[in-house]
């Protein structure tokens, strides 16, 4: 495919030959079959495909919560395949950022601790520190006048804002989000897509998956994938044309 | 992490019933054992003290004499200068009373019993005084020659009233029988089960009675600022003893009176010093008091059973609420032991903040109960040596407690804790609900 892409930008995201079989019993599925692709810097790309075609397997993958069973899966310039559980973790921690379907928050923290809390994981910054970085992405996904309201309390827009603020809080090389708008009516989602959208223009890195042609119309690059394998459109010949 | 204090903390708080229901058992459980632990402190302190006047000191120094070696006399022959030695070797020694030994039979008209009859200097025993209670009589009277002190079981059973005769009679060490009529001065109120057996004369009588000069006597008894340290003083005293010149014998697990057929068995003659401790002189305290405590362990390893099952079901339940949370956290970067110490921190606090809350209501209750003077069961009060519950508050008994609560409380959440900390970050990727 495009193996020669410009020598100066180095891939976040490179996989090679990647397959991906679950044991069901004495059952083996095949997820994903022999899967290659590369994330280029400031991408905005959507993972398109029909329901059980490896959207989700896929994303675990690069956002190394799950290993490869064949071929190379290599993350802000690690071979997770062979990183340890604790690596893996830091990894996580330090290069990537996430955006889930179901917002997953922590219920008993407010907006401003949910969001800072990567930040206490690093132990890399001080409180005021901190309290900067936080502040300017509350505003930023604008909702600082809810910096104080517990997830409970947010509406479901609300409630994916902070989501977002907690995987931008690190600087992460690029943020994952599996169907971030699923759970969000049309109107809240297209909000959500707009300022992940203003997001990236600022240089956020962003692969999310989606199910919704009309959220599809709106990435920079599609990855189709059909029952675990990557198709190429007729449209896709250039994968990092936007940039 | 503070963080995880907070999440620990509002999830607890959350989760209202749940952590109330947990908490408030977590404490009756350490209510009830503040109370049991006071109740055998104070119950040990009252026996100890009975004990310690009827028969024992803290540690005795008495000792056999044997004229040949077929008889056993429980006699020390000057015991000025073993007196001498003693308050000189004995660490923390508070106090002692010297008093005569012996061992035979009252006869009345009516009727006759065994008895273990002590020869005493009341002059001396300020606290024997204080602590019987004397029903008929006179106890300063004790300083009369020929009078005795008897139980109110054994005046009945012998039908003696304050001014009857009663025959004393005993073999002497020589093996003759001698008896000597003793008017009885003073009755006494029975002080735990085994008092009626016991009698009280003048340390003289108890001489004339036997034969013996006036530079013997019994034993000498010795009161501890610390009775705890018995053990470690009547070990030192056997080795300072025995340094001395003196013969001492092996330690015993036995009353004295429990010994004459041992000793006259034995093949040697003249003196021999035996040093004892309390648990030897009164083997049913000794034996109560381990049963007692023995109850209080099981009661307490069976309440704190149930209580871990029911920390680590609590914890399940938080555990299996917050999976996605959970698979989350794990996602964007939360190590696995950051995972388990969050849950750990949630079990801990729960622990920690209701055993301390059992403590106080525990050592309110204690005061409370004590204020009231509850009556003690009548088989209790025999056993025990005391008519009313005392319950005696010990700060590094309920310290302990707590401390044991609560960390094996602690210990309850760490399984679970374990178990979530192995939950897979893909858990969160789940899209249900
Ligand atoms: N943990 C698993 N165990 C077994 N099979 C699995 C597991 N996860 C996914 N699969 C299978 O792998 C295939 C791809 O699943 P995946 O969840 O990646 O699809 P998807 O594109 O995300 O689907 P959807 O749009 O419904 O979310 C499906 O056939 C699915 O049944
Ligand atoms: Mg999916």
């Amino acid at each position: 495919m495009h193996m020669a892409t410009t020598p100066a930008i180095e891939p976040i995201v490179h996989l090679s030959n990647v397959d991906k079989d679950y044991k069901l019993g004495a059952v083996t599925v095949s997820a994903l079959k022999q899967v290659s692709l590369e994330i280029a810097p400031g991408e905005f790309t959507v993972i398109a495909g029909p329901s059980g075609s490896g959207k989700t397997t896929l994303l675990n993958l690069i956002g190394c919560v799950d290993v490869a069973t064949r071929g190379e899966v290599i993350v802000a310039g690690q071979d997770t395949g062979k990183l340890s559980e604790g690596d893996l973790t830091r990894l996580r921690l330090n290069a990537l950022g996430f955006i889930f379907q179901s917002f997953n928050l922590v219920g008993v923290l407010d907006a401003f601790q949910n969001v800072e809390f990567p930040l206490l994981l690093q132990k890399k910054m001080n409180a005021a520190q901190r309290k900067e970085r936080v502040m300017d992405l509350l505003n930023r996904v604008g909702i600082a006048e809810y910096a104080h309201h517990r997830p409970g309390e947010l509406s479901g827009g609300q409630r994916q804002r902070v989501a977002i603020a907690r995987a931008l809080v690190t600087f992460p090389r690029i943020v994952l989000a599996d169907e971030p708008t699923a759970n969000l009516d049309s109107v809240t989602g297209n909000q959500i897509l707009d300022l992940m959208q203003e997001l990236n223009r600022e240089g956020t890195t962003f692969l999310f998956s989606t199910h919704d042609p009309h959220v599809v119309s709106r990435a920079g690059r599609v990855v189709r994938l059909v029952d675990g394998r990557i198709v190429t459109e007729p449209e896709q010949q250039s994968p990092m044309s936007h940039t | 992490m503070n963080t995880l204090l907070l999440i620990a903390a509002r999830n607890l708080a959350r989760n209202r019933k749940r952590t109330l229901l947990l908490g408030g058992a977590i404490a009756v459980v350490t209510v009830l054992l503040v109370l049991l632990t006071s109740l055998f402190n104070g119950t040990q302190a009252s026996m100890l003290r009975n004990a310690t006047t009827l028969s024992t000191g803290h540690v005795n120094v008495a000792g056999f004499y044997k004229i040949t070696s077929g008889t056993a006399a429980p006699v020390v022959t000057e015991y000025a200068k073993l007196r001498a030695l003693v308050e000189k070797e004995t660490p923390g020694l508070q106090s002692l009373v010297i008093r005569g030994r012996g061992f035979g039979k009252l006869v009345s008209d009516a009727s006759s019993q065994i008895a273990v009859v002590s020869g005493i200097d009341i002059a001396q025993e300020a606290n024997f005084k204080n602590i019987l209670e004397i029903v008929h009589g006179d106890v300063n009277r004790l300083s009369e020659p020929h009078s005795i002190l008897i139980f109110e079981a054994t005046a009945e059973r012998l039908e003696l009233k304050i001014g009857d005769n009663v025959t004393l009679s005993s073999q002497t060490y020589r093996g003759s029988n001698n008896s000597i009529d003793c008017k009885v001065v003073a009755i006494a109120k029975p002080l735990g089960m085994f008092s009626s057996f016991f009698a009280y004369v003048p340390l003289q009588t108890l001489r004339e009675l036997y034969g013996l000069d006036q530079t013997t006597a019994g034993g000498i008894q010795l009161y501890l600022k610390d009775w705890e340290q018995a053990e470690q003083v009547a070990a030192k005293l056997r080795i300072a003893l025995d340094k001395s010149g003196y013969r001492v014998m092996d330690h015993m697990d036995l009353p004295y009176w429990r010994k004459f057929d041992i000793v006259k068995r034995e093949d040697w003659t003249g003196q021999k010093i035996d040093v004892t401790t309390w648990m030897d002189e009164d083997p049913f305290m000794k034996w109560t008091l381990f049963g007692f405590r023995a109850l209080i362990v099981i009661i307490f390893m069976v309440l704190l059973a149930i209580i871990i099952i029911g920390v680590m079901n609590t914890l399940w339940m938080a555990i299996r609420e917050r999976t996605r949370e959970v698979g989350a956290l794990r996602a964007i970067g939360m190590q696995r032991h950051t995972v388990m110490a969050m849950f750990v921190t949630e079990g801990a606090l729960l622990a920690l903040a209701s055993s301390t809350i059992g403590v106080i209501l525990g050592v309110a209750a204690a005061f409370a109960l004590n204020a009231a003077h509850l009556k003690m069961i009548k088989g209790f009060q025999m056993v025990l040596m005391s008519e009313t519950v005392t319950l005696l508050v010990n700060v590094p008994t309920v310290l302990i407690s707590l401390l044991v609560i609560a960390s094996v409380t602690t210990l309850g959440s760490i399984l679970p804790a374990w178990r979530a900390a192995r939950l897979q970050p893909v858990e969160a990727m789940h899209s249900s609900n």
